[in-house]
């Protein structure tokens, strides 16, 4: 009956009703959004790399090295000598090693120089693998592979050439024309910032910046490949095409003189800290080791900070909307109380009174939250392509996370509070109601 | 102490029946009994209402009288507990009214006391069902919806409102409806005591009448305190009490009765 008198009581307030129920729709909305983008941004910033135990780089600064090496943001102050590689390569400890080298561009988009090792242990996500959408990995030295949104963007296709340029700036005048490179393969959408690099073969970046002419017999172990024949083969046998040359050009086998960063896999993950020690301790060459996910959480807390900020601020547009609720409710109790005087003499108490007042606030939050979870699931739903393509923000299931429900149920809180308000006015006026209400 | 007076008006229908009634009631036991109360709203003032005694009889019907500010409004809201007395006791239907906390009470009232309001007082947005089911709701009582809208439905026949005005807002009903749901409302739980404040101010004579009978027929064996500055309507009583007899000492004070609830909230 209660909630049936706070319904009508609502519809016939109906005008000022709607604009509360308004305000704390768009409120809660905006809360939501941001706490989803926050969430979603987090997911996606920690599945930017897995699987990788160690990133070894020249001494700077754990940021400086995470940065430069998976978000390829920055460069390393220096590089790491070949000597320091190959040691770690025959550590016993070390399952795997990708040498990155950093420094280039390709029309504004970074260049990093690997081997086929980088397509084979480089996992993002929940241990996910790169795949190819097109193509495959580094099939000789020229070769290069590009990112899921470099090929959207540039409209690059398997065997089309391209020049890379020397330094970070987006536009270069020291263009590496006479070593074009040919895409091998295009990497499948990950949402990390794979997709917006070009990978090349250390062996031809390196011949890029020297001008030497690689010599595929020394390294790939065969016969120079006719490229023009390469490419006449069907698309329906490219992939196995690919397969097979990948398979024949061995890119681990060049030995560069130094790369920027090494990213580590372990046999045994437990070893990590014991080798990050060693390898910071290491008198040979100073280097710098750090654990990935360390130094992700490290770069998020300082991000957390804005997100923080965000949260906070819708979180005081919600409180503002809360108390625009408890505002109208006060402003409506002088027109109530001839309501409450009868309701008080057909034997409803002070304390139901209150509840009523209560319930009446409590309806409207949780009819505003409904809305909102709706509005913010369908806006979330046709933002998805955009904030895909333009931020690289991938939105996975579940929307709405366990903190989407503490910040409903921390609003359901926030108004049972501020309704105390008008609940009180009433319940002070109700002990104080008697029959000649008028 | 009390007032009884015979009624000796041009209703000589209504005084037959309530000479009989009157004689039949002295048998039976009482239903409100009010000793040494005293209610005022600040200490500086003199008390608004200050009765020494003063009883009905089960199934009474009192006219209760006085002029603006004589404390009528106070005195109801005393007896519907609406209001706690400063001094003195109030025992309704054999129970320390006075004493009972203000849960309590409220839930006496809502099963034990029906009342009419002056201007009838429905909750405007909602249904004439829902006016009356509120009642029903308040009192908690363990009646069945099937026996209680059974019930409503009789009162209404009674009342002579057509079941299709259950489902018009309160607000839509002409004065004459919204008359006969107050009514409704007021004896949807049987209530022992009936409690009608200045409903016929409003109404010229034939209505007024009209209203009266409608009244007394439905309000049957319950207790009624009707309340009027209306003399003329005494007739329709088994008995007059007035207010410048049952608390004398107010006399002086003709204004405080209208403002009362204000200035205990300012208080």
């Amino acid at each position: 009956m209660l909630s049936t008198i706070a319904i009508e009581s609502l519809k016939r307030r109906k005008t000022t009703a709607i604009l509360t129920l308004l305000s704390i729709t768009i409120s809660i909305s905006l809360l939501l959004c941001v706490d989803i983008i926050r969430t979603q941004v987090k997911t996606s910033f920690t599945r930017t790399v897995s699987g990788v135990d160690l990133i070894v780089g020249a001494p700077s600064g754990q940021l400086n090295l995470l940065l430069s090496s998976v978000f390829n943001i920055g460069t390393p102050t220096k590089g790491i000598e070949f000597k320091s590689i190959a040691a770690l390569q025959s550590n016993k400890q070390v399952s795997w090693l990708i040498p990155l080298s950093l420094g280039d561009t390709h029309r504004g988009f970074r260049v990093v120089g690997t081997t086929n090792s980088f397509f084979d242990h480089f996992k993002y996500g929940d241990m996910q693998s790169l795949e190819m959408a097109a193509g495959s990995a580094f099939t000789q030295p020229l070769s290069t592979v590009v990112g899921a949104d470099i090929a959207k963007s540039l409209g690059y296709k398997v065997g089309d050439k391209i020049i890379i340029s020397h330094g970070l700036g987006s536009v270069s005048f020291n263009n590496h024309d006479d070593h074009p490179f040919t895409i091998s393969g295009i990497v499948k959408k990950t949402g990390t910032p794979v997709d917006k690099a070009v990978y090349v073969t250390l062996q031809g970046l390196e011949e890029a910046h020297t001008g030497s002419k690689h010599s595929p017999t020394s390294i790939l172990g065969r016969k120079p490949a006719d490229k023009a024949k390469e490419h006449e083969h069907e698309h329906e046998h490219e992939h196995d095409e690919h397969t097979k040359e990948r398979a024949a050009y061995n890119s681990e086998a060049f030995t560069p003189e130094s790369v920027s960063v090494v990213m580590l896999g372990l046999k045994h993950r437990v070893t990590a800290l014991q080798l990050q020690y060693q390898i910071n301790q290491s008198k040979k060459e100073p280097l710098m080791a750090i654990l990935p996910g360390m130094a992700l959480a490290e770069l998020w807390q300082i991000m957390g900070n804005v997100e923080s900020l965000l949260l906070g601020l819708s979180g005081l547009i919600v409180i503002c909307a809360l108390i625009g609720l408890a505002t109208m409710l006060l402003a409506t109790m002088r027109e109530r109380y001839q309501e409450i005087a009868v309701l008080r003499t057909i034997g409803a108490g002070p304390f139901t009174l209150l509840l009523l007042i209560q319930i009446e606030a409590m309806l409207l939050t949780i009819v505003s939250a409904a809305l909102s979870l709706g509005l913010v699931a369908g806006l979330m739903s046709a933002l998805k392509p955009w904030l895909s393509s333009t931020y690289g923000l991938f939105l996975s299931s579940p929307l709405f996370g366990q903190s989407s429900i503490i910040i409903i149920l921390l609003i359901l809180g926030c108004t049972y509070l501020v309704s105390l308000f008008p609940a009180v006015a009433a319940y002070r006026r109700c002990l104080h109601a008697g029959l000649n209400a008028n | 102490m009390n007032t009884i007076n015979k009624n000796n008006s041009t209703h000589s229908q209504h005084n037959a029946v309530s000479g009989d009634h009157s004689a039949a009631i002295k048998e039976r036991n009482t239903a409100i009994e009010v000793s040494n109360l005293q209610f005022w709203y600040t200490k500086e003032s003199p008390p608004i209402i200050d009765i020494k005694a003063w009883q009905v009889s089960q199934g009474e019907h009192v006219f209760l009288s006085g002029p603006s500010g004589s404390g009528k409004s106070t005195l109801l809201n005393l007896l519907c507990g609406t209001l706690t007395p400063t001094q003195g006791d109030i025992a309704l239907l054999a129970q320390p009214f006075s004493a009972l906390s203000n849960r309590q009470r409220d839930k006496f009232r809502a099963r034990n006391i029906g009342v009419v309001f002056q201007q009838f007082n429905l909750i405007p947005y909602l249904s004439v069902a829902q006016n009356i089911n509120a009642a029903v709701y308040f009192a908690s009582t363990n009646v069945s919806k099937t026996a209680s809208d059974a019930k409503l439905r009789h009162l209404l026949d009674k009342l002579q409102l057509s079941s299709h005005v259950l489902h018009a807002k309160a607000d839509a009903l002409s004065i004459g409806q919204q008359q006969r749901v107050a009514i409704a409302r007021a004896l949807i739980n049987d209530p022992q005591l009936l409690i009608v404040d200045e409903p016929t101010s409003a109404l010229d004579t034939d209505a007024r009448d009209s209203f009266m009978s409608l009244l007394k027929d439905v309000a049957g064996e319950s207790t009624m305190i009707f309340v009027s500055h209306d003399k003329a309507m005494e007739s329709y009583f088994d008995r007059h009490c007035s207010m410048s007899e049952l608390s004398p000492s107010k006399n002086h004070i003709k204004t405080r009765g209208d403002e009362a609830p204000k200035a205990q909230e300012r208080a």
